[in-house]
């Protein structure tokens, strides 16, 4: 990716960050943001319930402000192949108002949004758990490689840095864990965790009978000091409990 | 007659409390349980009237419930998760989206409007049902999700999957949410509805589409 110095979307924000209010949580959590003049909100495809008429939308690839025509490239090679994969296309919208406007979203799954103001440091959201950002974030779609995929967390991760306001949304609650020690998580458990943080696959122990017997399939397995956030509800679970419940 | 809504938001149950001789008129199975000398008749309201709202996402039949030989119970729930609430009638009344109606007091006049060809684009049927009332009455309205009110000041823009109900002295019409089809159709907002003037506007915070969009697609495809 090209490296080029960013250009601001928006004008510097409050150090306080975007005035934002999250309703209806746990279960079915929906976002408020009220933008100031000139402040541009992000948001995943489809996220959107309601917004003032006066606030336009903008529908955009989700390249990086600082994205060159390569890297617009790369993100709409990205978009067609997880149009076939399946995962969201990385299609967004931009939100933003000449005077103030409110903007409502909410995810399609049953869940929680978390705000988290970024400063600087790098975040890596599983796929689906990105909703929304203001400010100067960078959004980028990495290949997770085979360990993504065991980790059922798609082939993709979003790695998100910069400085601005980000939300992001769970099948269920959020909890966040602040490791010291080693920690495990379920797959399909996974929202984020902070990038300074290292993840491997691992079985969860017991052998070859504890892998088939134990009903925990694989887990990931998270080692430095960060923050790890996780769902208490597992969509591959929900999948596989309906499944056979459908004519 | 009283409303009475219980495990909000996720899975409400609304106790309905009747008077002797009072009833409710429910929607076809919206009751999971009620008294035993409630009883319960079932009307269509004419063969056109029950095809009109079978077509409008409702059912055929709508059942209505009354307290004979001294008060009753009856207990209704929405077949999705969320929350519900209690509208007071006024007197412009009210539109409402046809799949989340679930009661009301039997003065209320529910009619099935034709919502256009444009709202069956919207994907929420090509009705909406208009509850109007002489006099006070209450209706009950469910969600999938939780319930949020909304009041619309000039103007408002609200997804067409998200709607519940409305004042009807809004007015509205169905559209593209961004500026041209290509755009609307990329954004995945699909379908919004532009609403003009003053009232309040209920809005559920999930879209029953949309979930089952992302359910859906995780799905192994149908057998046959």
């Amino acid at each position: 990716m090209q490296q080029m110095q960013p250009v601001p979307m928006a004008p510097a924000q409050p150090a306080a960050g975007v005035a934002h209010e999250i309703t209806h949580g746990p279960s079915f959590a929906m976002l408020r943001v009220d933008l100031a003049p000139g402040q541009t909100l992000v948001a995943e495809a489809g996220a959107m319930v309601a917004r003032n008429q006066h606030v336009q939308m903008a529908v955009k690839l989700n390249a990086s402000p600082s994205a060159g025509f390569f890297a617009m490239l790369k993100a709409l090679v990205i978009a067609f192949i997880r149009k076939f994969i399946g995962g969201e296309t990385f299609i967004v919208n931009h939100f933003s108002a000449p005077q103030q406007g409110r903007v409502w979203l909410a995810p399609a799954m049953s869940g929680h949004i978390a705000h988290r103001r970024m400063n600087g440091e790098k975040l890596i959201l599983s796929t689906g758990a990105y909703l929304a950002h203001v400010g100067n974030l960078d959004i980028a779609m990495k290949f997770g490689g085979l360990k993504g995929i065991l980790a059922k967390e798609g082939a993709f991760w979003l790695e998100v840095s910069g400085v601005g306001d980000l939300w992001f949304t769970s099948y269920g609650g959020i909890e966040a864990v602040d490791i010291q020690q080693p920690f495990m998580i379920d797959n399909g458990h996974i929202v984020g965790y902070e990038g300074n943080l290292n993840m491997t696959v691992k079985r969860p122990g017991g052998g070859m009978m504890g892998l088939i017997a134990s009903g925990e399939g694989l887990v990931c397995e998270f080692t430095g000091q960060g923050r790890v956030y996780l769902q208490s509800r597992n969509l591959d679970s929900l999948v596989s409990w309906l499944s056979p419940l459908l004519p | 007659m009283q409303f009475d809504i219980q495990y909000r938001p996720a899975h409400s149950l609304c106790k309905v409390a009747l008077a002797p001789n009072e009833s409710v008129v429910a929607e076809s199975g919206a009751m999971v349980g009620m008294s035993t000398n409630v009883q319960m008749q079932t009307q269509s309201g004419g063969l056109m009237s029950g095809l009109k709202r079978m077509f409008g996402g409702e059912s055929f039949f709508r059942n209505t419930f009354t307290a004979a030989n001294g008060p009753g119970e009856v207990l209704l729930a929405h077949s999705l998760c969320g929350d519900m609430v209690v509208l007071d009638m006024t007197a412009p009344g009210y539109f409402i989206q046809s799949s989340s109606f679930i009661a009301s007091t039997p003065n209320v006049n529910i009619e099935t409007k034709v919502g256009g060809f444009k709202s069956f684009f919207a994907g929420e049927g090509v009705f909406v049902l208009k509850a109007t009332c002489q006099g006070p009455g209450q209706v009950l309205v469910g969600a999938f999700g939780g319930i949020q009110e909304l009041v619309c000041d000039g103007s408002l823009v609200i997804d067409t999957g998200h709607l519940v109900a409305w004042d009807s002295t809004l007015t509205y019409n169905v559209g593209k949410s961004g500026s041209g089809w290509i755009a609307s159709f990329l954004s995945g907002e699909g379908l919004v509805c532009h609403f003009q003037g003053q009232g309040r506007i209920w809005i559920q915070t999930r879209n029953p589409a949309g979930y089952g969009q992302a359910i859906g697609e995780l799905l192994p495809p149908r057998s046959g």
